[in-house]
């Protein structure tokens, strides 16, 4: 790893191609299955043959952050053997992509295995990432008429995901992206951080909540659904429920007014 | 399941307090955001600059601090070294018994925080003002710091007029005019009584021997005009290779920090005063303080000595705003601090290892670094020492990740897991004997389980269309 | 609130701890304890990080380069961090009659210069010798700058050139008297251009601070006017 600089580099020579993995995270395996759905429909779309290995499970992620790395690297190391070849590994959360290509390689640096971890992690993209990027679309068709707030989400902070997400949606006939303030601040998810921490998070939560608010959009919108579970697990909470989507629920929806 | 100490002292913080602290930080924020920016066509590359020069500096030290001390003593300072806070107070004593010196003015600086020097000197018998508008502050309140470059940013003027109330500063104004002309008239005479003036150092050139300091009121620059006598502690990691450095390190700076294209004061001293200036210190001491540094560079976590004290980190810092600095329980707070102070604590690390806790990770903190440092990283290498040492303070609030591992390690268990979860929906939440998730529960709903649906979909679909 | 100090007392090197014989050898010196553990904690690294070099453009700010003379780039920038460019002594009596501030040191050096428009003038008391012990008569000061800083507005001092480090700080005034050739464009240029000087100070504009809610106050421990007076 660069001495100097580890922020979320994504590998310049990822494999980009029509036959790819699909990593569904495990809050669409639990929560929001049609995130996943809207994934495959849209990779579909673009002409993708979607694998889904069927021994997945999560990104190893939430004992990562919590500081056990023994069980994270226990998580990874499965999740290495289920994603195996070569085929670019598309996963519908900036935060999961992040975990597979910098989290896992940071714990794994020790450990005599760290080359497979890294190798999974230079052909792992980030949905939005790799439809601009990957693909080279850069214009989504079909209509979708709705004022939305977008949520760039912390993990994709120095990556593609946040303009390619951004530059995506703008381009959806009827759709209108308003900005909000203080886009830049995180929505106190973080993860096992919003158990341990549930006054410091909630606090960043309705602040962000607050600022969406405020610019009274129709959806508000996300390439992670942690933050919109956190965010919109809020708004409910409080009585004044927002509507929350994932980036590939906009982009298929989009499809159905082609 | 006790909560984590940051987040139970966020919880009792004053509503003034936080707002305060709030609006303080994200005004310095958006300040450098818009200075950098503007000034600069690619900030980013600066700052990579910026920590790849800092990096050299930290793992060469072996050789730059011998280089360094002799380019001090070339220009006729007298070096110190002290490997712990003991060490560095006794030595500033040291220095004013021999010159039967009683009376200190100091500015500030945070190694003195760090060996608690006033307190210190207090007690062997010798004054010690602080002369920063804000250290003054907290020393009249007897509080502390919360803030790197801004101590008093918890406290709102009402609080300070009360203060310079209770002191003897004048009858109650909250104007902050009229607070800072008291502090003005008050401190003058301070220095012109003083014997030994005390700084800090925030660089020192090692190919010629220059002391950097950067300050906005002037306060250290009366420090050098009025005593006979000048002593800087220095951290060891403030060194930068070659004095054209500065042009990069002050430029990077005071944007960083206070959103200034360059702070109003920035003094480089290179020794006593000469033989022709009637002004100004005889006599000139750097000690060279170690206090926990050397435990830093031996850790994996040796780029937070890169760190060179702007505070941009705090001010954009989501849990620094939500929480204020004395959550922090150490001299460095935010993101900076949950990394530095618990390495600087060296054999109590485990006391402070709650501190790598408070972050969700966002990165703000890394993007704004003026010298890059993945603090991110750092904190998530603290957290698993942490785990590993058993911290207690760090284990607070975390659910166990044991037992999840097993789970999401196999995917047969996690399959069934996932059907089985289904049942949450039929159950009331309230009594599910989960406390992450009563936790969760407290300010937020879940949505509804749905587990093994997508699976499902993915299964009974009719066969996709062939790739086009 | 309860705070605990947060740097616990640092393991000692205990000698008793050594063989008998060792007790005879010298205590390492302080330094030498400090550099041990320096060397130890780096011993470890397989290679160590090199020292970039870099180019001055990289830190001149976009708005540096206009066409204009580098007192007019120096006077506009030192505005802009609420500094008072002036081009004349007579510039300099209507701004000081103005603000009321009749009495104040001058560096004698500089004196034969200003004194026949103080004089013509009329009314100032103005020393050529600063008394520490009367330091709040003084209104203004009056010192030579060594150089100035074009891009940052910034008043060069130093201990060979400024008579009085006292004199340039503690009145409410302090006007610093810079020549046209002493003007570096930038701060690179500047720091290429450091005196060989034990005291060099760059001033950016009066004193300030923002400790009290971010509000900006002038004229916290230094001047509150900071005069840059360009005299041909």
């Amino acid at each position: 790893m660069d001495h100097a600089s580890s922020a979320l580099i994504t590998s310049p020579s990822r494999p980009s191609g029509k036959r790819v993995q699909l990593m569904a995270t495990c809050l669409c395996d639990a929560f929001y299955d049609d995130v996943a759905k809207a994934t495959v429909e849209v990779l579909e779309h673009l002409g993708c043959t979607v694998e889904f290995p069927e021994g997945q499970t999560c990104c190893g992620q939430p004992a990562f952050n919590g500081g056990d790395w023994a069980s994270s690297r226990r998580v990874v190391r499965h999740t290495v053997k289920v994603f195996s070849g070569d085929l670019p590994v598309i996963v519908p959360s900036g935060s999961c992509a992040a975990m597979i290509f910098h989290g896992a390689p940071l714990e794994f640096e020790k450990e005599p295995d760290a080359a497979e971890v890294t190798a999974l992690g230079n052909r792992t993209w980030e949905l939005a990432d790799f439809i601009v990027n990957g693909l080279g679309v850069k214009q989504w068709p079909g209509r979708y008429a709705a004022k939305i707030a977008f949520h760039r989400s912390c993990h994709s902070r120095g990556t593609c995901s946040g303009p390619a997400s951004l530059n995506l949606l703008s381009s959806i006939a009827g759709l209108e992206v308003v900005p909000f303030g203080e886009g830049e601040q995180c929505c106190g998810f973080g993860g096992t951080f919003s158990v341990s921490f549930p006054n410091v998070s909630a606090g960043m939560g309705n602040l962000k909540l607050d600022h969406i608010r405020a610019v009274q959009p129709d959806v508000l919108v996300s390439g992670d659904m942690s933050c919109m579970m956190h965010l919109g697990g809020l708004a409910e909470k409080e009585g004044k429920p927002i509507k929350t989507q994932h980036v590939a629920q906009i982009l298929r929806d989009a499809l159905k007014n082609a | 399941m006790a909560l984590q100490q940051i987040d139970q002292f966020s919880a009792k913080l004053r509503p003034e307090t936080r707002a305060s602290v709030y609006d303080g930080s994200k005004k310095g924020h958006e300040k450098r955001t818009s200075v950098l920016f503007d000034h600069y066509p690619d900030p980013d590359h600066l700052r990579r600059l910026a920590g790849n020069i800092k990096q050299h500096v930290v793992e060469n030290l072996d050789t730059l601090l011998p280089a360094a001390a002799a380019a001090l003593e070339r220009n006729g300072v007298k070096v110190h070294w002290a490997s712990t806070a003991e060490e560095a107070n006794a030595a500033v004593l040291a220095i004013m018994r021999a010159r039967n010196a009683t009376k200190m003015v100091k500015a500030k600086t945070m190694v003195s925080e760090e060996t608690h020097l006033a307190d210190y000197l207090g007690k062997n018998g010798v004054e010690c003002v602080e002369t920063d508008l804000g250290e003054f502050i907290i020393q009249i309140d007897g509080d502390h710091p919360s803030h790197i470059v801004k101590p008093i940013i918890h406290k709102n003027r009402r609080d300070i007029a009360t203060s310079f109330e209770k002191n003897g500063l004048g009858a109650y104004n909250d104007d902050p005019q009229t607070i800072t002309r008291r502090a003005r008239a008050h401190l003058r005479k301070k220095y012109l009584e003083a014997d030994v003036g005390l700084t800090g150092a925030n660089f020192v050139t090692t190919d010629t021997g220059r002391l950097v300091l950067v300050t906005n009121e002037g306060n250290s620059r009366f420090c050098l005009a009025a005593t006979p006598c000048h002593i800087a502690m220095v951290g060891i990691e403030k060194l930068l290779p070659r004095e054209t450095d500065l042009g990069l390190y002050l430029n990077l700076l005071a944007r960083s920090g206070t959103g200034q294209q360059l702070t109003v004061y920035t003094e480089f001293i290179s020794g006593p005063r000469s033989a022709t200036q009637p002004d100004g210190p005889e006599e000139m001491h750097v000690i060279f303080v170690d206090n926990g540094r050397t435990d830093a560079l031996a850790s994996d976590c040796r780029e937070i000595l890169r760190c060179i004290r702007c505070g941009a980190c705090l001010n954009v810092c989501p849990v620094y705003r939500q929480a204020s600095g004395h959550a922090y329980r150490s001299v460095y707070p935010g993101p900076v601090g949950a990394v530095l102070s618990p390495l600087l604590a060296g054999e109590r690390f485990p006391e402070l290892a709650d501190l790598p806790k408070a972050s969700s990770l966002c990165g703000a903190c890394h993007e704004v670094c003026p010298v890059n440092i993945p603090i991110p990283d750092l904190l998530l290498r603290l957290r698993n020492r942490g785990k590993q040492e058993g911290s207690k303070a760090a284990a607070a609030g975390t659910p166990p990740m044991g037992a999840w591992s097993l789970l999401a390690s196999q995917p047969f268990v996690w399959k069934t897991s996932l059907l089985a979860g289904n049942s949450l929906n039929y159950i009331p939440k309230s009594l599910i004997p989960v406390p992450p998730m009563q936790t969760w529960l407290r300010d937020r709903t879940l949505p509804a389980w749905r587990g093994g649906a997508f699976r499902q979909w993915l299964a009974n679909r009719p066969t996709p269309p062939a790739a086009k | 609130m309860a705070r605990q100090p947060a740097h616990p007392a640092r393991r000692q090197i205990k000698p008793a701890s050594a063989p008998s014989f060792l007790l005879l050898a010298p205590m390492p010196s302080p330094r030498e304890t400090l550099l041990a553990r320096v060397t130890s904690a780096l011993a470890p690294l397989p290679k160590r990080a090199p020292l970039p070099n870099w180019d001055n453009e990289l830190v001149i700010m976009r708005q540096a380069r206009g066409p204009v003379d580098a007192w007019t780039f120096f006077a506009e920038r030192l505005k802009a961090v609420n500094g008072t460019p002036l081009a004349s002594a007579a510039a300099l009596i209507a701004t000081l009659t103005q603000g009321g501030w009749k009495h104040g040191y001058c560096d004698p050096a500089l004196w034969d210069e200003l004194r026949p428009t103080f004089e013509a003038a009329g009314g100032f008391n103005v020393e050529t010798t600063f008394d520490r012990s009367r330091i709040d008569e003084y209104q203004f000061g009056i010192t030579a700058a060594t150089a100035g800083v074009a891009e940052t507005g910034t008043l060069v001092l130093s201990d060979r050139d400024t008579s009085r480090r006292l004199a340039a700080l503690s009145p409410w005034v302090h006007v610093a008297v810079l020549r046209r050739a002493q003007i570096h464009i930038d701060v690179p240029a500047a720091i290429a251009a450091l005196p060989q000087d034990p005291n060099v100070v760059w001033c950016t504009g009066p004193s300030k601070t923002a400790d009290v809610e971010g509000i900006l106050i002038e004229g916290v421990h230094g001047p509150g006017i900071q005069i840059a007076l360009l005299l041909e």
